[in-house]
């Protein structure tokens, strides 16, 4: 090796530029790593050991320093467009377009660490101001710790080496805990925009996608809902002013395609109340019952406009076409049917046809009574239930042995969903990756993704642990995909991830 | 490559910031630092086979470590993105253009040759009754050969062009350097016991997998097997019996030794090592 002072003088402008020769030598060269012999344990500076050292060196080097060299006939154009912090194509995409890239406008578009990712594979070559992009460059200008990181690129590139489809996850296109609670089919539609969203930086594409998106995703976006809440079921609309929100014929037959016929009274429809938009109280907005006799008006008042999104207005509704659609017959009863309604209507007016609780005059006396009935069973040492500290069970009610052993257990098992709905996210932790499996690249479709293998969430070895906070929040939020942590030390790549853990049971009930 | 040089004439290598972490990209650079037993760690994708991990290529991260160290020592700077950029674009664009139809000419030189080449040996290795119809392929291939663009081997550049300083900008670009340590008291901990491992000779490499702050090797990681992980402490700092027991445990079972390593107030660096008896 040539004295590095000299070195550093003799360099060129360009350095690490092979010439004619060597390009055109490297197309026929070996694609294989040459394999590495056993280890020794103890430099005993030996001659045998330096030149081994010498050698391993010289093949690593040589395997490190080597230049990517592809046909140009092999490699797809693209450019970098850095305010968008997108990549765009310009010839047509190779392979790789079944799991990477999204089009839109009828470009096609490659993620930051998507092109970064197949320049180090040396499928796409990547200009910027006319000037192909080194590696370098697109390390240094693709990577922005925003979006995807030099760590974040680090696992990206480590599971895309290893064949898995990665894209970049995006939580507002997942269902949320409202939609998966009311299990909405899931919209195929979603796919095409999901790409489209991630270019949410251009104000055009947003406009296009605030119509497609599901009502029900809309609601959640707007409000994060006690859980209590979401189970209120419509009450009959007979009381309210039922409206329907009607809007451009194609919202309405984009939700009509989501939900199927016969079902429009779940979606639509929304009463004007007071509720504030921030938080919507169900109890107070009601779908209306298009199929609620014949009477009503065919035209329905429009929404509360502060039920809706702030861009989108809703006229009056003509209903009388979507009565034409469902069923407007009366449900007709088996004879055992009814008999089963009247059985139950009895049983809730037994009530009152009770002497002793008409005897009673007022509350007082009705609670005295309920006491009364139920300390009665109890029997022998009723003084046990009189004094503040009960005893733990009450004999004469039947208890299986698991129940019974949850009884007395001091510390109550948790689950790792429990009260996860209520965190807030954290800033510095955040789910990065969607991870879909190696063997189903052959079937994979972008538009239709499917249910992903697993999400990443990306952190360093340097940073901290994440807590049990953070760990039931991302949980929540990926819902039933396993949440997987790829700790990034320095080189290095561990996964860990956290699992709800039920402790076995010795008695089932 | 050997290490004689004075510390004032070890060559300087080009950092370049990617994300706020600093990287080496030239080959050169690469070597420059493992002569100096920096081994640091490989990210990218291998250009001979770039689907597999087995085997990463550049860029190379060094550990902040690493990092301080080759500062220290003046042997590395800072080289900075967007000044270089602007500076030689343009003259890069022609530059480039020319190169490129050169490439073209020179490379369809070789192709012609090349399949020229082919065909005499299958000329003097066949029948003589094959030879003319051979014969008048060659003539017609030295009329109308043509190599086609897309056939043309161009060079997907790994560093970036034009990376280049002399050594008298050493001292200005030395001003550049981006604050990164905080200056926080675990860091110079470990800086600390990195240094005088390091200045033993040893080779070291994070050691994350095995729950310490450094992989201790005795020579080139490619050739031999580290023997301790070692695990910076501040000399007051209390540490739990169990964490001890975990850790030699751990190496143990890595046929490794744990060194718990703590530097003195300007002193040596104290060294113990925890090792399981193996006594029952």
């Amino acid at each position: 090796m040539a004295n590095p002072n000299k070195t550093c003088n003799a360099e060129k402008f360009y350095n690490e530029i092979l010439s004619p020769s060597e390009l055109f030598a490297a197309r026929s060269r070996s694609h294989k790593i040459p394999v590495r012999g056993q280890k020794d344990f103890f430099p005993d500076d030996s001659k045998k050991q330096r030149e081994q050292l010498q050698q391993t060196l010289e093949e690593h080097w040589s395997l490190v320093s080597e230049e990517r060299v592809e046909r140009l006939g092999n490699l797809v154009k693209a450019t970098w467009n850095p305010n968008e912090q997108i990549v765009e194509l310009q010839t047509p995409a190779g392979k790789f377009w079944q799991t990477m890239g999204f089009s839109s406008d009828g470009k096609q578009f490659l993620l930051p660490e998507e092109a970064l990712y197949l320049m180090e594979c040396g499928n796409v070559l990547v200009f910027y101001k006319e000037l192909p992009l080194s590696i370098q460059d697109g390390y240094e200008m693709f990577l922005s710790s925003d979006t995807v990181g030099l760590q974040q690129f680090q696992v990206f590139g480590h599971l895309k080496r290893l064949g898995y489809v990665v894209h970049r996850f995006d939580p507002s296109l997942e269902p949320s805990s409202y939609v998966r609670q009311l299990n909405l089919p899931q919209s195929h539609e979603r796919g095409g925009r999901t790409l489209k969203r991630k270019r949410s930086v251009s104000p055009t594409s947003s406009q296009t996608e605030t119509r497609a998106e599901s009502p029900a995703e809309k609601m959640e976006e707007d409000s994060k809902l006690p859980e209590s809440l979401l189970v209120t079921s419509a009450e009959p609309p007979e009381a309210q002013n039922a409206s329907i929100s009607s809007a451009d014929d194609s919202r309405v037959r984009t939700w009509r395609t989501w939900n199927g016929p016969g079902r429009d009274s779940e979606k639509t429809l929304i009463t004007a109340s007071s509720s504030a938009r921030s938080r919507w109280d169900f109890s107070t907005i009601f779908f209306p019952d298009l199929g609620h006799g014949g009477q009503r008006p065919s035209c329905m008042a429009p929404p509360d406009p502060s039920l809706l999104p702030a861009d989108l207005t809703a006229g009056v509704c003509d209903v009388a076409a979507w009565r034409h659609k469902i069923n407007l017959r009366h449900v007709k009863m088996s004879a055992k049917e009814r008999k089963r309604e009247q059985h139950k209507h009895r049983r809730w007016r037994d009530m009152n046809k009770d002497k002793e609780v008409r005897r009673c005059s007022n509350w007082a006396e009705y609670h005295d009574l309920l006491a009364r009935r139920q300390a009665k069973p109890r029997g022998q040492p009723a003084h046990l239930w009189n004094a503040e500290v009960e005893p733990l069970h009450n004999p004469t009610r039947p208890l299986s042995t698991a129940e019974l052993l949850d009884k007395i257990s001091v510390i109550k098992s948790t689950h790792l969903l429990d009260g996860a709905s209520r965190l807030k996210g954290a800033d510095e932790w955040r789910i990065c990756f969607n991870v879909y499996q190696p063997d189903s690249v052959a079937d994979f479709r972008k538009s239709n993704p499917g249910k992903p293998y697993a999400r990443m969430c990306v952190c360093s070895f340097s940073g901290p642990v994440p807590d049990l906070g953070v760990i039931k929040q991302l949980t929540f939020q990926s819902g039933d995909v396993p949440v997987v942590f790829a700790v990034v030390d320095h080189g290095d790549i561990s996964f860990y991830s956290f699992k709800d853990f039920q402790l076995p049971r010795d008695v089932y009930p | 490559m050997e290490d004689q040089n004075q510390e004032s004439s070890d060559p300087v290598v080009a950092l370049s910031l990617c994300d706020s972490t600093p990287l080496l990209w030239r080959a050169q650079d690469l070597r420059t630092v493992r002569s100096q037993s920096v081994v640091g760690a490989l990210l990218g994708s291998l250009p001979r086979a770039p689907r597999q991990n087995l085997k990463l290529g550049r860029p190379l991260l060094l550990l902040p470590e690493e990092e301080r160290l080759l500062r220290e020592r003046h042997a590395a700077l800072w080289v900075m993105t967007e000044r270089t950029r602007s500076r030689i674009q343009a003259a890069e664009m022609s530059f480039l253009r020319r190169e490129q139809q050169r490439s073209f000419e020179e490379q369809s030189v070789f192709a012609l040759e090349d399949r020229k080449s082919a065909l005499q040996r299958a000329m003097t290795s066949s029948q003589s009754g094959k030879n003319e119809a051979l014969q008048r392929r060659l003539l017609d291939l030295d009329q109308n050969f043509t190599f086609p663009r897309s056939a043309l081997a161009i060079q997907l550049s790994t560093t970036r062009a034009g990376l280049n300083y002399c050594p008298e900008a050493r001292a200005f670009l030395q001003l550049d350097w981006p604050i990164r340590d905080q200056g926080n008291a675990q860091f110079d901990t470990r800086y600390l016991v990195f240094r005088d491992l390091w200045g033993r000779g040893f080779f070291l490499t994070s050691a994350g997998k095995f729950g310490g702050d450094f992989l201790v090797y005795p020579g080139d990681p490619l050739r031999f097997h580290a023997h301790f992980i070692a695990i910076c402490l501040s000399l007051d700092e209390p540490v739990s019996l169990l964490d001890i027991l975990a850790a030699a445990r751990l190496g143990c079972n890595v046929k490794k030794t744990v060194l718990l390593c703590s530097p003195a107030p300007n002193g040596p660096v104290h060294y113990t090592s925890v090792q399981w008896s193996g006594m029952v």
